[in-house]
């Protein structure tokens, strides 16, 4: 449910901060009906139709999603499971074919089965060139949709090359064609409604339907009587109101003006631990902080080309106290991020390959003498006249994220590199890396956890190998990992590019950054999920007692 | 008098034209709109190239200027870049609610404010005097981010305290308001903090700026001879003093009135409230130009109305002032 496009969510550089605080999810035995929760969103969305770009940021999935569900659903262990979908396998390899049949019982709030065509419909619009959607990745696979039942609850979708990511795909949004057909322009539908253009009325197939949006303040969700899952919705209505301001949504939650929050992570956040009545969740997410090295010479600098320097580097970054310092403070289960690819959290994809980078001085200082290097009278070392001197950027106004800097930046010169501040604002930060002009640049990417795009990251030509990575060996076992349609050798091919990536350190994982989920102990039900899926995508299960 | 004000609104075009292609070409420079969008792998190169060329990214300035023009003129300021809801609409609904806060703000402030600033003059070096100094440079020195917060954390723990909801600390109103006087109620409620802490700074401001003028007028020619003439002292200073001493009050007013359309930024982001300042603030790290240039067009065009506003009151309040 509610990603209209998670691939166009994921894998967003954004800022970022990390916080974690403890406790878990409410468990009641007899939910009570009735009542409401009111919800401080942290952003508005700028528009209602989340596959348009302009209206595509996580909040707009986590609030006007949560009316339109996905084939698949991705559950906070960062499986992917089938929601309205009854079943959905591959039945061919050539060309690949996806069988898909969808629950009997789902329905739109209008009484209207869902059916292939709400599938289509959103497949026609993807892949139409005039419309301004924010992403068409794997839209753009798909050859052809075909009923296969008379009530158009089956369907096989057909590839036109295999596309390993599949699930992530089904679980994008459905809309209802038999209420948009006949929309002239896509751009211009759901601006600021979800209505049927045809009725006027709201329109869903989720737990609960929009029935009011007052811009910019407020959207009511009231609960939809037809909603076809396992039990009717136990609220009467979940209001969305927006507070963007996280001092703002902290004195909010604390009065008792909101009844939930989910913030990015912020170091005043802290003080929301211990107060009574609220309890606090937290787990790793999907967005995946690191240092990147830009080896091109265009913005770069000459030493960072090498694979030994950046080794050097990588021994001269105490990871661990950046964690202990910061992270554990507010999680004490935080542990440092050893794999480009996977989190911590995902098991059995996991794979610690970065984990012999321990913070070494000597380690660095062996390396560099063997290529000849020389510690100058301030203690930085020198390469055939090249001072290691590195300019080190970061989003400017991430509280955490400088701090980090700071940190490191002590680290480093105690090993003979001298890291440089060079920080912009996100606005300039973000188009200054994508144009290669940077040296070291720590960010985030924001994945669904899936593996799919790190050829376009690290892969040669990638659009978004902004650091130059040139490994053909790299780039093809992540290129066969996106055709590999069995899990275990996706997996493997995976992991050899991470573990290929671990010897030559393209980029230094730092940490998983983990959610945020704050609420008041009346809700019951609610559970973080820290994949892109966030923490709305179970509302029906929330109840106030 | 209408030949001032046409000769004031024509002088006013060249400089709206200045300024907004200043500013556009400002923002223009500061980087790449679509950065946003670009940084993301998988976003579809088509939308990029669609948007560009929809929105004439790649064009000179001085061209993509012209076109703003023209939307602003024909369109009602036409659409954001990455989106099409239209500008004119968000803007609709926003200058009211700055303009619930600016107004109820400067009227409590300048009522206030004035009154303080006469009885000081009056009273001058007594007890209320000092008093009356010393809050106005508090006023004055508190910056209007820590005011707000710290109002925020006030009106918090009073609430966690006593479980009585004197005032809410951020948005415009309630998920469920209610209707008639539910409603006038509860954005008093909302409303309330944020129109406190714009008062703490006007208040200083106009209390030392008509205390100031108000003594300066009080030692001129005119009221000594009104005091000759046996006028009672309440008399000399309402009808004759305070009334020239007004002019500089309300030629600041009047700025600040304009000043304010554009929203209290800080304030309005502080306190959630959905007005012209968080939609500014908003834009801006967007990097979205063109609400940013709608945005400037209705503030420029509040300033000069306000200027106008003011100068035709120095005629109202003081009869030497004329107009050719």
């Amino acid at each position: 449910m509610h990603r209209f496009g998670l691939a166009a969510i994921a894998l967003v550089a954004l800022v970022a901060a990390v916080f974690v605080g403890g406790g878990s999810a409410s468990t009641s035995a007899s939910p009570k009906k009735g009542g409401q929760v009111v919800f401080g969103a942290e952003q508005e969305p700028p528009c209602l139709n989340g596959f348009l770009s302009g209206c595509n940021n996580t909040w707009t999935s986590w609030t006007v999603g949560t009316q339109y569900r996905g084939l698949y659903i991705q559950k906070p262990d960062f499986s992917f499971v089938p929601d309205l979908a009854q079943s959905a396998k591959i039945v061919k390899a050539k060309p690949m074919t996806i069988a898909v049949k969808i629950k009997k019982q789902a329905v739109w709030s209008d009484g209207v089965p869902v059916t292939y065509q709400d599938f289509k419909y959103v497949w026609q619009q993807e892949i139409n060139p005039k419309n301004d959607v924010a992403s068409r990745s794997g839209y753009d696979s798909i050859k052809a949709i075909t009923p296969t039942s008379k009530d158009g609850k089956s369907f096989n979708v057909i590839f036109s090359k295999p596309f390993a990511p599949w699930k992530a795909l089904f679980v994008n949004s459905l809309y209802p064609a038999h209420a948009l057909n006949g929309q002239p322009d896509f751009n211009n539908v759901w601006l600021n409604d979800t209505n049927n253009p045809k009725t006027g009325k709201p329109i869903s197939d989720g737990p609960f339907t929009m029935t009011n949006y007052t811009k910019g303040q407020s959207m009511t969700f009231t609960a939809n009587p037809k909603w076809w899952g396992p039990h009717k919705p136990y609220l009467s209505k979940v209001v969305f109101v927006f507070r963007t301001n996280t001092d703002t949504e902290i004195q909010a939650i604390r009065g008792g003006e909101v009844d939930a929050i989910y913030p990015q992570p912020q170091l005043q956040l802290v003080d929301l631990k211990g107060q009574p009545g609220l309890k606090i969740e937290s787990n790793a997410g999907t967005t995946l902080e690191h240092l990147d090295f830009n080896e091109q010479l265009k913005g770069g600098m000459p030493l960072l080309r090498a694979p030994w320097f950046r080794q050097a580097l990588a021994y001269a970054v105490n990871r661990q106290a950046v964690i202990t310092q910061i992270y554990k403070k507010f999680n004490p289960k935080q542990q440092v991020l050893q794999n480009l690819t996977y989190g911590n959290s995902q098991k059995g994809l996991y794979v610690p390959h970065f984990q012999k980078y321990v913070f070494s001085p000597t380690k660095v200082a062996s390396i560099m003498t063997k290529h000849n290097c020389t510690k100058g009278s301030d203690g930085i070392w020198s390469c055939n006249g090249t001072k290691a001197t590195i300019k080190y950027g970061t989003t400017t106004g991430n509280k955490l994220r400088e701090l980090v800097q700071e940190i490191v930046q002590a680290q480093a010169k105690s090993a003979g590199i001298q890291f440089v501040t060079d920080n912009d604002p996100s606005r300039l930060f973000f188009p200054r890396v994508s144009d290669g002009n940077y040296q070291i640049a720590m960010f985030a990417w924001v994945g669904t956890g899936d593996p799919f795009g790190q050829t376009d990251i690290y892969g040669i030509g990638g659009g978004s190998n902004w650091k130059g990575y040139n490994s053909v060996k790299v780039t093809n076992l992540f290129k066969a990992s996106d055709a590999e349609l069995n899990p275990t050798k996706r997996t493997a091919l995976v992991n050899a590019a991470d573990a290929n990536m671990a010897a030559n350190v393209p980029t230094l994982p730092v940490v998983q950054k983990p959610t945020f989920l704050v609420y008041k102990t009346k809700i019951h039900g609610i559970r973080d999920n820290s994949t892109v899926q966030g923490p709305t995508d179970n509302m029906q299960d929330w109840w106030v007692g | 008098m209408l030949t001032f004000i046409a000769r004031r609104i024509l002088y006013s075009i060249p400089v709206l034209i200045a300024t907004s292609f200043l500013i556009f070409a400002g923002v223009s420079l500061i980087g790449d709109p679509l950065g946003g969008l670009k940084v993301n792998p998988l976003a579809s190169q088509q939308t990029i190239d669609h948007i560009t060329a929809e929105k004439h990214l790649n064009d000179p300035i001085p061209v993509r200027y012209g076109y703003w023009v023209r939307d602003a003129v024909t369109h009602k300021f036409g659409t954001p870049l990455l989106s099409n809801v239209p500008i004119w609409d968000d803007l609709k609904r926003v200058i009211p609610h700055t303009l619930m806060l600016v107004v109820t703000a400067e009227l409590i402030s300048l009522l206030i404010g004035v009154s303080i600033g006469i009885y000081s003059a009056i009273r001058q070096y007594s007890v209320f005097d000092y008093a009356a100094t010393t809050f106005s440079f508090l006023g004055f020195a508190m910056p209007v981010f820590w005011l707000a917060l710290m109002a925020q954390i006030l009106f918090t723990n009073l609430f966690l305290a006593w479980h009585v909801r004197i005032f809410y600390t951020s948005g415009l109103s309630s998920p469920d308001p209610g209707t008639g006087i539910h409603w006038v109620l509860d954005r008093a409620q909302h409303l309330a903090i944020p129109v406190m802490v714009l008062c703490v700074l006007n208040l200083a401001v106009y209390s030392r700026f008509m205390r100031a003028s108000l003594l300066e007028v009080v030692n001129t020619d005119y009221v000594r001879t009104a005091r000759a003439k046996g006028l009672t002292e309440k008399r000399v200073t309402m009808k004759h003093a305070v009334r020239n001493a007004l002019i500089p009050v309300v030629t600041l007013a009047a700025l600040n009135f304009g000043a304010l359309i554009g929203g209290a930024i800080v304030t309005e982001q502080i306190f959630q409230l959905d007005g012209m300042g968080n939609y500014f603030i908003q834009n801006l790290l967007n990097t979205d130009i063109y609400p940013i240039m709608a945005w400037l067009m209705v503030v420029a065009v509040a300033v000069i109305f306000f200027n106008l506003i003011a100068d035709i009151l120095y005629g109202v309040l003081d009869p030497r002032v004329r107009y050719d």
